[in-house]
């Protein structure tokens, strides 16, 4: 036996092993000894790799865009945390003035779009308490204070404990989601689909505040 | 890790959260995404060699799987059926581009620059003991798709070849065969990249 004849049946000779003349071909010959080593240690480092990273944050946006756009899911029924995993860059990211002014005025769009959806539930917070406005409530959940926040799950909790509870842990999933996101969108403020992540992040806020607000004058 | 030890964000097993999300629990769905999307999506990574191509395929087999987890049957572990439900999106992909049909007459027409004959005789430094894994995943990269995909598959994700046969619509022959033509490729890549770090330094 020689290398061509030896190298010609090494796909075979690798996955089932070889006759007794070629093992006498692989002991003899050096070069089909090397090359014989190199193919099985690339195919044992292969086995070693390990999953790589983590998919953008978006794959999990669109996923749920199209299982809520087929009526699969209730929009806004996913945590947002799918956007984000453990050892995502995301969470290395910080926060931006861009960013931070481009959610905003998309919070504030929306939060209107949504009142305005909901002419019922104005009216009614409208007689309740007179100087909250609709764009008030949007800036609220915008500007994220902390104490408005926590006034509103107060006030949530006095009517029923457990939808209380039920906000507050919202609350905390989502300020932590807002968070990643800023740090996201200020580490990479060039990449659109992190500033759209942001922009997801607030408007998951506002729904969250209009949602509380409207409960809370129920 | 078994299928009973793992446990989702939400503190369900995964059993649980197969359970669940059967009947249209998004929570629970959303709990399998978060443990399977980086091994899915490594795996379209390393199929396609492409960034976005690898982000619309994950999508598509997260989707496939919500539409088809009801028909899970607990036959193989769950991660097996996934990986194998991803596998066959990306080769539909694939298919509907041309590339597989590409790799096959490849690998039943053997071109001499990838052909055995090139070591005849030939002394070659060992490449034992000198691979990084960064060096494996660029050289991966940069095999042809044909090679590529059968690589992937066997290699790393460790299908056997008459499973990649019949997932790729080839005989076993032509799997073996372009099996290892890819690992002979990426062996040219790796002494290629190995000498050129040597010049660099």
């Amino acid at each position: 036996m020689n290398c061509k004849q030896f190298q010609e049946a090494l796909p075979h000779i690798i996955e089932s092993g070889g006759d007794p003349d070629q093992e006498a071909h692989l002991l003899s010959c050096e070069a089909c000894s090397e090359l014989v080593r190199d193919l099985k240690y690339i195919a044992e480092q292969a086995r070693l790799l390990l999953p790589m990273r983590d998919p953008n944050p978006r794959v999990w946006s669109n996923i749920q865009d199209s299982l809520a756009r087929e009526g699969l899911v209730q929009e806004g029924r996913m945590s947002p945390r799918g956007h984000i995993a453990k050892n995502s860059p995301i969470q290395k990211k910080n926060w931006t003035p861009l960013g931070a002014a481009l959610a905003a005025i998309a919070v504030l769009a929306l939060a209107v779009l949504l009142v305005n959806y909901h002419p019922g539930a104005a009216a009614n917070q409208a007689a309740i308490t007179p100087v909250a406005a609709p764009s008030n409530n949007a800036a609220k959940a915008a500007a994220s204070n902390p104490a408005d926040d926590q006034a509103l799950v107060n006030q949530l909790s006095q009517r029923d404990p457990e939808l209380g509870k039920a906000y507050e842990t919202s609350l905390k999933e989502l300020n932590s989601y807002i968070s990643d996101a800023e740090q996201a969108a200020s580490d990479d403020p060039d990449d659109a689909a992190v500033q759209q992540h942001l922009l997801n992040a607030y408007e998951q806020k506002a729904m969250w505040y209009e949602m509380a607000t409207n409960r809370a004058l129920e | 890790m078994t299928q009973a030890k793992k446990t989702i964000a939400s503190g369900l097993s995964e059993a649980e959260a197969i359970e669940r999300a059967k009947v249209g629990d998004a929570a629970a769905f959303e709990g399998l995404y978060g443990l399977h999307k980086r091994r899915v999506y490594s795996l379209c990574l390393r199929m396609t060699g492409n960034t976005a191509e690898a982000e619309d395929l994950t999508q598509e087999a997260f989707l496939q799987l919500y539409r088809k987890i009801a028909t899970f049957r607990g036959e193989s572990a769950f991660s097996t059926w996934l990986h194998r439900l991803a596998v066959n999106v990306v080769l539909m992909h694939l298919r509907k581009k041309g590339l597989p049909e590409v790799s096959l007459d490849e690998a039943l027409e053997p071109q001499h620059e990838d052909g055995p004959r090139k070591d005849i005789g030939a002394r070659d430094n060992v490449l034992a003991g000198s691979i990084d894994r960064v060096n494996l995943e660029r050289s991966i990269e940069s095999l042809p798709p044909g090679y590529r995909i059968i690589f992937v598959l066997h290699d790393i994700e460790g299908y056997e070849h008459n499973e990649i046969a019949e997932m790729m619509g080839c005989s076993i022959g032509n799997s073996k065969s372009q099996l290892h033509k890819a690992r002979m490729k990426l062996r040219d890549l790796l002494k290629l990249s190995r000498a050129e770090k040597a010049i660099r330094r």
